[in-house]
């Protein structure tokens, strides 16, 4: 069982990471919630289920199209609500919010209200120590660590990513430097849309789509802002791995009906004996 | 029995699910422009945005028709079909009862609700005393109340067998097929948070059992937002149970196509809803073989009578939208209506609702195939005692649960899906059309 426990936890804990890691960057940045993040995933999944299933061409295809979908909302949530906005951090979360509820009605329009089960990247099992993994989930965590580690060497080593930490650590500073923080923004909001997207067509492979599927990420990303306190990539890996990890746990060896209330406690515990967070504030 | 739930949109009081919304706001409108000639009102209640909410809707519908077509009732006066949305919320279908009786003054209500809504508004129909048929909900505290309170209960009919009875046919299923045939003798319960999932895992667990000699070895419950359940299926591997039965009948598709995904090594049947309707395998992506469910009739896989292929016929040529197959409250709907108007040309209308009442009991449509009795929706007497249960079922539908089911239809069926998608019918063997099957993955 304990075995079980570490494999189900891992796996889940890679996604997890990757649906949070593009709201921490904009966190990082910003300083700003932004609470349509979940819709990134909601739209990403969509796209793939209607170019697989619907339109039926390759997954691909779909996946390709859900990261530029989730790109593409990304600068239009930029250009149209945050930077008009820009300087009311609450007016830009109230917006965001709105925003996603009014997709979610966009998607009962187009798609229905009932859930729809996405055929997996890749289909079939393999057992391990007993436990049967899907590959479909398997390589959804190979390639979240992958993006999450590629994504760390780019923000680390390549000259627009440095420029992004400058801006996450003093955006006036930066700009005193020539860093031109509206293009960093860009950058940083259709990398957090497009993984978000990515995450999306990963996340609905492995349970479903329904229009409200944009509440569960969101929680969790949340969760890591707030439990980990930091915009860091490393950070929300960590932050990630302790809810997956606590999730599997109680599911197994308490009460899967407590499962939910798990992260959402987490919330509650670190605002109130923790409220910088785990690691405390940082640059990304 | 219950289904999934869905937001909605807040009109007069009354809550309209998400795109429905529009389409209801177009039906009321055709409805307005025909209430001026219209003279009988039948009021709809359930979810407009649930398949089981809709079929009963539909079902209404192609009866309505068919009788307004057919020169009308009650000196042929027209029929119209006021529909309100509950959205299967409790207060929204109080809210609803309220608007269909008041704002509408309906004759007569059909209901597509599930078992808490209709328990919501039933306080509702006894104050307004509005004859009101049940298609969906099969909750036998319901019948009690028509047994302890016959008077204040006189409106109220149910046309689906209760759920005891449903659950009376399950357990020779569990004796016969799961024990019987499968060997198995032990179980783990793998149930929904819900009242639905605590009333069958009673039921699972004090009756199923114990009679067909199947040991519980464990009940795991989980929250019906649960969208992960590889740790859920790895817990009920560790049980060491033979089986799980699962009891879901919210976001049902989840779990079933995670079931297949995974290939969970251990079999699965029991009480699955979503695998009740033809849309299932679209629902869960084609990942949904390998489940069996019990079902009330006639059910997806079952073999239709003459008239009950016709009214499918019809309804596949009039909806090209999901459910693309009615669920079994469909044809209730379709044939209940048919009844509730017979019952009022008997009485002269619906305002004497104690003379409706003795009419409806009356009311027995008895449907053959190949020279046999195949369904029945007729109603037990007030005083007729069902001789296996030992008890009354007053104005629910008349049932049969003791071979050779030549009394009426079975309480239910016992369907599977297969890895190809094809269903079949595999218990009672009246009735069966395929057998009983594992997944391919299950050795």
């Amino acid at each position: 069982m304990l075995l079980q426990i570490l494999i189900q936890g891992f796996l889940l804990s890679g996604l997890y990471a990757l649906i949070a890691v593009g709201f921490t960057l904009i966190f990082g940045i910003g300083r700003i919630l932004n609470l349509a993040h979940g819709s990134y995933l909601m739209a990403g999944g969509y796209a793939f289920f209607w170019i697989g299933q619907i339109i039926g061409l390759p997954k691909i295809i779909g996946v390709a199209l859900a990261v530029f979908l989730g790109a593409g909302m990304g600068i239009a949530i930029y250009r149209l609500i945050v930077r008009p906005l820009k300087g009311d951090r609450i007016a830009v979360e109230i917006a965001t919010l709105i925003l996603a509820v009014i997709l979610q009605a966009a998607i009962v329009l187009i798609f229905g209200s009932s859930s729809k089960i996405p055929h997996p990247l890749v289909p079939g099992v393999v057992r391990i120590a007993d436990t049967p993994i899907a590959w479909s989930i398997l390589v959804a965590t190979c390639a979240s660590w992958i993006i999450l580690l590629s994504l760390y060497a780019f923000i680390r080593l390549s000259h627009t990513g440095r420029a992004m930490q400058a801006v996450s650590m003093d955006p006036k500073g930066a700009a005193i430097c020539g860093i031109d923080s509206n293009r960093i923004d860009i950058i940083v909001w259709s990398i957090s849309g497009g993984l978000g997207a990515l995450a999306g067509v990963f996340f609905a492979g492995y349970t479903q789509l329904s229009p409200s599927m944009w509440v569960t990420p969101l929680i969790i990303s949340v969760a890591v802002v707030i439990v980990g306190g930091i915009g860091s990539i490393m950070g929300t890996l960590a932050v990630a791995h302790i809810i997956g990890f606590m999730e599997v746990i109680v599911t197994t060896l308490i009460a899967p009906e407590l499962r939910g209330v798990f992260t959402m406690g987490l919330i509650i515990v670190a605002l109130l004996f923790r409220p910088r967070g785990l690691f405390g504030r940082e640059e990304i | 029995m219950k289904s999934a739930t869905s937001p909605g949109i807040r009109f007069l009081g009354i809550r309209f699910s998400g795109t429905r919304f529009f389409t209801a706001a177009l039906l009321a409108a055709a409805f307005t422009a025909h209430q001026a000639a219209a003279d009988i009102k039948v009021g709809f209640i359930g979810s407009l945005s649930s398949d089981t909410g809709r079929s009963t809707l539909r079902g209404a519908e192609i009866a309505v028709d068919e009788l307004n077509a057919s020169g009308g009732v009650l000196g042929g006066q027209k029929i119209v079909l006021i529909p309100a949305d509950t959205g299967e919320d409790v207060t929204e279908g109080i809210k609803a009862y309220e608007y269909l009786a008041e704002s509408e003054e309906v004759d007569f209500i059909v209901s597509g609700s599930i078992d808490d809504v209709s328990l919501g508004w039933i306080p509702r129909m006894r104050e307004y005393r509005i004859p009101t048929l049940d298609t969906w909900t099969s909750y036998i505290g319901i019948i009690d109340m028509v047994i302890e309170d016959p008077e204040a209960m006189m409106p109220y009919f149910m046309n689906i067998a209760s759920d005891e009875a449903l659950a009376t046919l399950y357990i020779d299923f569990g004796k016969d097929v799961l024990k019987g045939q499968m060997g198995w003798n032990s179980v783990v319960i793998l149930a929904e948070d819900t009242a639905f999932g605590g009333a069958i895992t009673g039921l699972v667990t004090d009756a199923l059992a114990p009679e067909a000699g199947i040991e519980v070895k464990e009940i795991i419950k989980y929250d019906i937002a649960t969208v992960d359940f590889a740790p859920i299926f790895s817990k009920a591997q560790n049980s060491g149970a033979d089986f799980i039965y699962l009891v879901s009948s919210v976001n049902s598709q989840v779990v079933s196509s995670q079931y297949v995904k995974l290939q969970v090594p251990m079999a699965m049947t029991g009480v699955n809803v979503s695998a009740m309707g033809a849309d299932y395998w679209e629902d869960t992506g084609g990942a949904g073989g390998g489940m069996s469910t019990l079902s009330p009739v006639p059910s997806v896989g079952f073999k239709l009578d003459p008239v009950s292929q016709a009214f499918v016929d019809t309804y596949r040529a009039r909806y090209k939208d999901r459910p693309v197959m009615p669920h079994f409250n469909g044809f209730n709907a379709y044939h209940g209506v048919k009844q509730a108007m017979a019952a009022a040309e008997a009485a002269g209308g619906f305002d004497d609702v104690d003379a409706w009442a003795s009419n409806m009991k009356q009311q027995d449509l008895v449907l053959e195939l190949d020279g046999q009795l195949w369904l029945r929706y007729g109603f037990w007497g007030d005083d007729e005692v069902e001789p296996r249960t030992g008890r009354k079922y007053p104005h629910n539908i008349r049932f049969d649960i003791t071979e050779p089911y030549d009394e009426a239809s079975p309480s239910m069926v016992v369907i599977q899906w297969y890895e190809d998608g094809t269903t079949a019918v595999i218990y009672p063997k009246k009735y069966a059309t395929g057998e009983f099957a594992l997944p391919s993955w299950v050795k």
